[in-house]
């Protein structure tokens, strides 16, 4: 699939140094949708899905403050 | 200063400021393929797309330099560095803790990574942008040509730019063939 991003894109730069303006934006908008598609592919975990789970950190608990202001 | 000079100053700056970018962004894809080509490291897939993203940026400003103005060539640009700044953010939070087998590989350039590059990259190609059409806007930029000498110049450089893009695509053949990329060899050179 990333063969097919990078065709796109040189198509893209192609046609628009060729002149061809419209199938140089289409190619440019194809290869855009394709690098999208691609990039969620590439991220998705079976396991984890799209999240990163090593990165999530436990919270403390909140320290308990009495009626006084003093922490305990 | 005259009202035809006052109304060429915004253009001329506009030219120069997308000139810079097109610049730096064949720079920096320039230097990854040396240390691609050279150094030896094998870019891996989010990498590519880092790759196409700056490519993409590019794209906007070639359509600036080959059609003249318009705030869709520059929308264009920053949705592909938004796209940058996205993918590269997720590499470096890919990154932070290296899983087993999954660690980061390549070289620091002053210290940071390649995606970190990415993302002060993308961060500030926005705020170039955002800054540019605050302070030029887009009403004094229609219908005016740039300077023959730096139309030239530009010229060049998208063909430069077109000519690395053709690189890269022979160089994805190589690695990537027609399945996923790998980073530990080209799939077409190998021998098995």
């Amino acid at each position: 699939m990333m063969l097919a991003v990078f065709a796109t894109l040189s198509l893209a730069l192609l046609a628009e140094y060729c002149g061809q303006r419209w199938l140089a934006v289409s190619s440019m908008l194809v290869c855009l949708a394709l690098s999208i598609g691609l990039f969620l592919f590439e991220i998705y975990s079976p396991d984890y899905g799209f999240h990163m789970p090593w990165l999530q950190v436990l919270l403390d608990p909140p320290p308990h403050v009495s009626p006084r202001g003093d922490h305990s | 200063m005259n009202r035809t000079t006052s109304a060429r100053l915004p253009a001329t700056l506009n030219d120069l400021f997308l000139f810079a970018m097109m610049l730096t962004m064949a720079a920096v894809l320039t230097t990854a393929m040396v240390f691609q080509y050279y150094g030896g490291e094998i870019p891996c897939p989010l990498c590519l797309l880092q790759r196409v993203a700056m490519f993409g940026i590019c794209y906007g400003v070639i359509l600036h330099f080959r059609h003249g103005y318009s705030a869709r060539n520059d929308g264009l640009s920053m949705l592909f560095a938004l796209f940058l700044l996205i993918v590269s953010a997720r590499q470096t939070l890919l990154d932070i803790y290296p899983r087993p087998g999954h660690s980061y590989i390549g070289n620091a350039v002053l210290g940071l990574h390649m995606p970190v590059w990415s993302v002060v990259i993308a961060v500030a190609v926005l705020l170039a942008f955002a800054i540019k059409l605050a302070v030029l806007g887009g009403e004094h930029l229609r219908n005016r040509e740039p300077s023959p000498a730096l139309g030239r110049v530009a010229g060049l450089l998208c063909l430069y730019v077109v000519a690395i893009c053709l690189i890269n695509l022979v160089s994805v053949m190589l690695q990537c063939g027609a399945g996923a990329c790998h980073t530990s060899e080209y799939r077409l050179l190998s021998d098995s």
